[in-house]
């Protein structure tokens, strides 16, 4: 794993911090580093922070945009203080697995971590918040058929709404007496909505942030 | 120079006095003399009135954060800074010009021997003056009207002033040279004289925007440099620390705070269920070792019943009381109503096991929310531990549904459509 984040101090606090499966290859600290040595070191699993130095001022989503390319195999969790919604729609849609806030636990940022090189999406509760928002969800609005990308089936939007009130996925399946395995996929399935969806809310905010 | 808000009359002496550093007393006495010869001190009382503006009004002395019902505090000090000065000058001196001009018309039929010449003019000037001024305000208050309108309007007001002035000369004696010059002159000022209160005020609104602006540019530096450096500190301190040790809690509510201030200090003061929520959790947490995770949904509730806050505001306390560590609290506004779920992952408990004579959570929590047609649903937390505490509130109000079965998993807004529903932020 690659850490990405601009304080050294939040680096090697979180070094410490973290699990004893996880092995850290390095860290970065501005933009160009970080693209430098996930290109080189090919990580599975790069912890990035929204707010960074360097580059063209784009932050964690320039990192992703310009590193995946070079690099197939490594997934993106983004990392940040603020919960913003701009900042999370950002990273998301220029390709990040998960959104984790700084002031989770080491152990919670382990987990993330763990979920996300599993090929799983890391939604926090605010994340879940802010996606039943912007999918019209809360207002009854649902999808007819899976494959609509502007709206949320049923199923999602419980699974949603379960983890917005700090559900996890085990407790999730459970409430709704499902396999944990079908929430993660439930789980993927919106993080691919937010990334490919054209719906309003969505892409307001991409055009102000000249993503589109 | 301004005008303080304790005040006899219109607290122009007492401005003087103050900018001057001369007694009040001493200027008030000043002023009556003044007044005594040819109405000069009553003139220049007036003047000064028109043109100096308001002390600002000292703020937060009161608006205490309690209920959910508060009016915009910045929005009714600007009215009662604007409504006393604007409103009453105009009508005044319209009443004066009307009272004028009846008194006039009696007088003149009664055969008093009334000098129309002095009287008619003095009249149009009061009036134009008065119109005047209404446009003015109007002007500055940014009104919605087209201003190509307005300015016509206020041209108008002016030429009549004008007309009023030039009125004295041409109805008095024979002209010569110097009555001519005289009466351009006395035009020129007296339009100056009705302008100038306007330009003044304008000119201090100018530099109060300016300021305003300046500040906000600093608040957004200070903001951006803050959110580098000490919120990830204190982020680094809540994660070291654990959630529930002292360092941690002490951290997380100075990045409240410091949030607040920077982030909804010039316009926070619209107050939501939210919003309120969030409050509630900052308080707690300062008391009890709890982290409250605040999700909230759809369309922002500005109107929330008393009784649905206390609710909520005991469900996070006995949350915070009993279990401590992460407690969630999800608010969602959907097509239905509202429900708000209180979570911990505490010991747990069932209602069955509380003495009949603890009214924590059958008064303060079950009994508020019957009481406003909602439901309070106390159940064991997901996978069995910790407690759930959910509350509803249907919209209408009518729709009751009282005692929903325990254990029921209640996702029952969907299927109506609505499209209020939020695009903004979360924090």
């Amino acid at each position: 794993m690659v850490i990405v984040d601009d304080h050294s101090i939040f680096r090697s606090g979180l070094r410490t911090e973290l699990g004893a499966d996880i092995r850290v290859l390095g860290e970065a600290a501005t933009v160009d580093e970080a693209i430098a040595l996930i290109t080189e070191l090919q990580p599975r699993v790069v912890l990035l922070d929204v707010h960074l130095p360097g580059g063209r001022g784009g932050g964690g989503a320039e990192v992703i945009r310009e590193a995946a390319p070079a690099a197939p195999h490594t997934l993106f969790l983004a990392l940040s203080v603020s919960d913003a919604a701009d900042d999370v729609v950002r990273v998301i849609r220029a390709g990040a697995r998960g959104y984790i806030t700084k002031s989770a636990s080491g152990a919670e940022v382990s987990e993330a971590a763990r979920r996300v090189s599993g090929g799983d999406a890391v939604f926090s509760p605010r994340l879940a918040g802010f996606v039943l928002d912007a999918f019209g969800a809360v207002a009854g609005e649902t999808a007819e058929a899976d494959e609509e990308l502007d709206r949320l089936s049923a199923r999602e939007t419980e699974v949603m709404r379960l983890i917005a009130r700090g559900y996890s996925y085990k407790e999730a399946a459970g409430s709704l007496f499902i396999s944990p395995r079908t929430v993660e996929t439930h789980v993927s399935a919106v993080l691919r909505k937010l990334q490919l969806s054209s719906r309003h809310e969505l892409t307001a905010w991409a055009l102000e942030r000249k993503l589109l | 120079m301004t005008r303080p808000r304790l005040r006899l009359i219109a607290g122009v002496c007492a401005g003087f006095a103050e900018h001057t550093g001369l007694s009040v007393s001493a200027v008030r006495t000043a002023t009556v003399l003044l007044s005594l010869c040819g109405g000069a001190g009553i003139l220049l009382y007036a003047w000064l009135w028109a043109t100096i503006p308001n002390a600002p009004n000292p703020r937060g002395e009161a608006l205490p954060k309690v209920s959910l019902a508060r009016p915009n505090p910045t929005l009714a000090a600007d009215a009662a800074a604007h409504d006393p000065r604007s409103a009453p000058i105009t009508e005044i001196l319209l009443g004066l010009a009307l009272l004028g001009a009846g008194l006039a018309l009696v007088a003149s039929r009664l055969g008093a021997d009334i000098p129309l010449a002095v009287v008619v003019p003095a009249i149009v000037v009061l009036s134009g003056t008065a119109l005047a001024w209404r446009q003015f305000a109007d002007i500055r208050s940014g009104a919605k009207q087209q201003s190509s309108a307005l300015l016509v309007r206020t041209l108008g007001a002016l030429v009549l002033v004008a007309v009023g002035i030039l009125l004295f000369f041409v109805t008095g004696e024979t002209p010569n040279v110097w009555t001519v010059i005289l009466a351009a002159v006395a035009v020129l000022i007296g339009v100056a004289v009705v302008v100038s209160p306007w330009l003044v005020r304008l000119s201090g609104d100018l530099a109060d925007e300016r300021a305003a602006r300046e500040r906000e540019a600093e608040r957004a530096e200070i903001a951006a440099h803050l959110h580098d450096s000490v919120l990830q500190t204190l982020a680094l301190i809540q994660q070291k620390a654990g959630p529930s040790s002292d360092a941690a809690r002490l951290a997380r509510a100075q990045e409240r705070e410091l949030r607040d201030w920077l982030f909804t200090g010039t316009n926070g003061s619209t107050v939501d269920l939210a919003t309120e929520l969030r409050r509630i959790a900052g308080v707690i947490e300062t008391d009890f070792p709890v982290h409250f995770d605040v999700v909230t949904t759809g369309a922002v509730l500005d109107s929330a019943p008393d009784a649905l806050v206390a609710a909520a505001r005991e469900a996070m306390l006995n949350a915070a009381r009993h279990a401590g560590g992460t407690v969630s609290v999800y608010l969602e506004n959907g097509a239905g109503g509202t429900e708000l779920s209180v979570t911990d992952r505490g010991p747990g408990f069932t209602l069955d096991l509380v003495p009949e004579d603890r009214l924590g959570v059958r008064e303060s929590i079950q009994g508020r929310m019957r009481r406003i047609g909602g439901t309070a649903l106390i159940r064991s937390g997901p996978g069995g531990t910790g407690t759930e505490i959910v509350l509803g509130l249907p919209k209408t109000g009518s729709a009751t549904a009282h005692g929903n079965p325990v254990g029921d998993t209640s996702t029952n807004s969907t299927g109506q459509n609505s499209t209020g529903q939020r695009a903004g932020s979360h924090d």
